[in-house]
């Protein structure tokens, strides 16, 4: 069996280097037969990854210690689920899922547009197999999933904290998106190689990078509901190394996902484009890097491994490739149209791009300043929360307004005066809604308030247009309201998708703003039948029970809550500690308001022999809105990424005339 | 061309800020001698862990992650303590020094978990 996977990835790698050099003599020489056998090794090159990926599976359900991965991830008793979920749990087993997935989006990306782009086909396939070899050479020389021992009699096992739903999700979908990423990537190296330089390229990966985008957005923000109730310690995000390995690909493929309908409409912005695609996969690969290097000091420990230097270097040469094939194509990157005014669309979105590029760079300063101070100055010196948390008000809070500026606002120039006419309504309501939150008080913190403002500026303007657009479908002939509704988005899927996707943006601001901004914590030390007052909440401390079960010992105390009169039951908190891993964690206690999204979250810091519990309790106001959003921002993009035959179609008949912008 | 200078000037804000605000040292035990400065020490437990958290104090020692240097740093800390907090444990606090004890800021520690991607190591008495 281990033959089998390690024979596969030495195929893959094969195919790898066949598709790289037969793709690139094929596109240089125009040999089409070269090119099409080229697009079948990376097709035929996911199949064997498909293999081996599944020879290690395999291993995994049946418990074959003699891998010796196997044997380092899982152990007998470890449920089923969580063996297969040790496919990435290991570093070994990641890599391979990486080069899984990449070989699918390779494969995938090749059969659906090689119809259609096929000038433009032919060089993605080199650029595509050239990251192919990168994975495929380190799974086979450097990291191997399939070394094998003696097998022992049973296997190391799995870290309790993970051991839980959330990791059989959070990490593939951050793969997705990771992955995902080089889509587009190959796709714009192969538009600067080919010379081919019109917006095709941009057509060809939209559904990708989109995708990608919403798996990596739905994977983080996962993670951060797993820290929130499985770590324990009161928050959801930490701006630690790791968390942010994965914002920073996310921020600049948002970036990109708005600056390409500037270059589809008006033909701008084509080399901030191909930069943008050059960062999100250098991010993605950074991101990687970070995970598996140790160079930062993280909350998530690293051993230093071998394959950290590997990817350096690949990060280093494919942005030096990659931006020599950006300069050299300069000429033809060049705009043939200008920005006309600063108060309009595409300035409005140039405004969006710059923001999101400055809280990404922002993020990736944080992240290497460590290292560059060390280099620099012989000392590493950490940049703390209020950094970050600075950088996102000064960022964060007009990139919020601008959301809803952006879509509203006249392409080419707008007048102020159709400004003032288009805003007004969303201005009345935002300024109204700041009044009466600072009478009801939130002016504790201006940034929360000014959060909350904008906020409401923005939902004013997407509900104006799907009222308006509602309207317009009822007047052209729609039988109901429901039905025009209905239609309205099946029309345009991506631009209403898009306000969905901002209106879970601005739930999720709000959820930051009312649980970072407007939250309260209290902490006491109560012996059984002592009390503790947070808000308008009171908590008693009632009783401490103490169970057995099959891997750990779990304490629990139990408190009644009240709010005010009203009896709102009891909440447990405790620890959990497991035997055979010597590891105590905590088990906190949340209830949550459904009605105001409130969360009372209880946290049994301290448990003392003779029953008395020190508890920490925090009131997070609106943080459930967080996690609404992560289910809004879902449905708004499989609201874009839906499959649309009139696109197509409108793609077809565009195919000739394509590299004209469009113009009105 | 407009947006690419407007990015270089962020960068150099950034830099900018970084240098004059905000932002710890973070060294271990054996290079804290005697700075009374803020610092963040990142070492490993050792010694013996008395005290409470809660009321007095934790008392512990740090000592280098690597194991060259004998230095053993006396750290009082008060606050939120991790679940992996144990001897023989890397951890990270930030704090100062005050006569020859490391004080460490209320709920400042945080310890490394143990990842998805670190094999164990040797220095790991799980």
């Amino acid at each position: 069996m281990p033959e089998l996977g390690r024979a596969a990835l030495v195929v893959t790698l094969g195919l790898g280097v066949y598709a790289l050099i037969a793709g690139a003599a094929a596109a240089r020489l125009g040999r089409r037969r070269l090119a099409l056998s080229a697009q079948n090794a990376l097709i035929a090159a996911f199949v064997s990854t498909l293999v081996a990926a599944g020879v290690l599976l395999t291993a995994l359900v049946r418990h074959d210690f003699s891998f010796s991965y196997v044997a380092r991830t899982t152990s007998k008793a470890l449920p089923t689920p969580y063996t297969v979920s040790a496919f990435w749990g290991g570093q070994e087993g990641s890599l391979l899922l990486w080069l899984l997935v990449l070989t699918a989006f390779g494969a995938a990306a090749v059969r659906l547009n090689r119809g259609w782009a096929k000038s433009l086909v032919v060089w993605v396939v080199p650029v595509f197999a050239a990251v192919i070899v990168f994975f495929s050479f380190l799974l086979v020389a450097v990291a191997s999933p399939f070394a094998t021992q003696v097998a022992p009699a049973d296997g190391a096992g799995m870290t309790p904290s993970l051991q839980n739903p959330y990791m059989l999700a959070h990490p593939p979908l951050l793969y997705l998106g990771y992955v995902g990423l080089t889509v587009p990537f190959a796709f714009a190296m192969g538009a600067l190689l080919s010379g081919q330089l019109d917006e095709r390229w941009l057509v060809a990966t939209r559904r990708f990078t989109l995708f990608a985008w919403t798996a990596l957005g739905i994977g983080q923000l996962l993670g951060s509901h797993w820290a929130y109730v499985e770590v324990g310690w009161g928050g959801y995000y930490a701006w630690d190394p790791v968390e942010n390995a994965a914002l920073m690909p996310w921020l600049a493929a948002t970036a990109f996902l708005h600056s390409v309908m500037i270059q589809e409409r008006r033909g701008m912005l084509r080399i901030w484009n191909v930069l943008l695609v050059i960062l999100a996969f250098s991010l993605a690969l950074f991101g990687t890097f970070l995970t598996r290097s140790g160079v930062v000091n993280s909350i998530h420990s690293f051993t230093q491994s071998s394959i950290g230097a590997w990817f350096l270097a690949f990060i280093a040469i494919s942005v030096a490739v990659s931006l020599a094939l950006v300069f050299w194509r300069l000429p033809l990157l060049r705009s043939p149209t200008r920005l006309e005014s600063p108060i309009s669309r595409e300035a409005a979105f140039l405004y969006n791009n710059l923001l999101l590029l400055a809280l990404c760079l922002t993020i990736l300063w944080g992240v290497v300043y460590p290292m560059l101070s060390e280099a620099v100055q012989g000392e590493s010196v950490v940049l703390g929360r209020s950094y970050y948390d600075f950088f996102l008000r000064i960022f964060g809070l007009p990139l919020l307004l601008l959301m809803g500026v952006g879509p509203l606002i006249a392409w080419r120039r707008a007048s102020l005066r159709s400004l003032a006419t288009t805003f007004r309504w969303p201005t009345a309501v935002a300024l109204a809604t700041g009044a009466t939150l600072l009478v009801l008080g939130a002016g504790s913190s201006v940034p929360g308030l000014v959060a909350y403002t904008f906020s409401a500026f923005v939902l004013a303007t997407i509900v104006l247009e799907f009222a308006r657009g509602t309207r317009a479908r009822k007047a052209l002939g729609a039988t109901s309201w429901p039905r025009a509704f209905t239609s309205l988005i099946a029309r345009n899927r991506r631009r209403y998708g898009g306000y969905v996707v901002h209106a879970s943006i601005v739930l999720l601001a709000v959820g930051i703003a009312g649980s970072s901004a407007f939250d309260s914590v209290a902490e006491a030390r109560l012996e059984r039948g002592q009390s503790m007052r947070i808000g308008d909440y009171t908590l008693v401390y009632r009783s401490l029970d103490e169970r057995q079960v099959s891997n750990a010992t779990e304490i629990r105390a139990t408190l009644g809550v009240m709010r005010g009169d009203r009896d709102l039951g009891t909440l447990q908190a405790g620890k959990n500690a497991y035997t055979i891993e010597q590891q105590v964690s905590n088990e906190v206690g949340i209830r949550s308001d459904r009605l105001t999204g409130e969360d009372l979250f209880v946290i049994a810091e301290q448990i003392d022999p003779n029953g008395t519990v020190y508890f920490r309790v925090f009131v997070k106001p609106l943080v459930n809105l967080i996690w609404v959003a992560g289910l809004v921002f879902l449905l708004g993009s499989v609201i874009a990424l839906w499959p649309d035959a009139r696109e197509q179609r409108r793609l077809v008949s565009r195919e000739g005339e394509i590299g004209v912008p469009a113009t009105s | 061309m407009i947006a690419l200078s407007v990015a270089a000037v962020l960068a150099i804000f950034l830099l900018y800020t970084s240098i004059a605000g905000g932002g710890n040292p973070s060294i271990s035990p054996s290079e804290l001698g005697s700075r009374a400065e803020k610092v963040q020490l990142a070492g490993l437990v050792a010694g013996p862990v008395r005290g409470d958290a809660h009321a007095a104090g934790l008392r512990f020692g740090l000592s280098d992650i690597d194991g060259e240097s004998r230095t053993m740093v006396k750290v009082l800390y008060r606050g939120s303590v991790p679940d992996l907090f144990r001897k023989g444990r890397h951890i990270v606090v930030d704090g100062r020094l005050r006569n020859g004890v490391f004080v460490a800021e209320p709920g400042s520690m945080i310890t490394k978990c143990p990842s998805k991607y670190a094999p164990k190591t040797s220095d790991d008495p799980a």
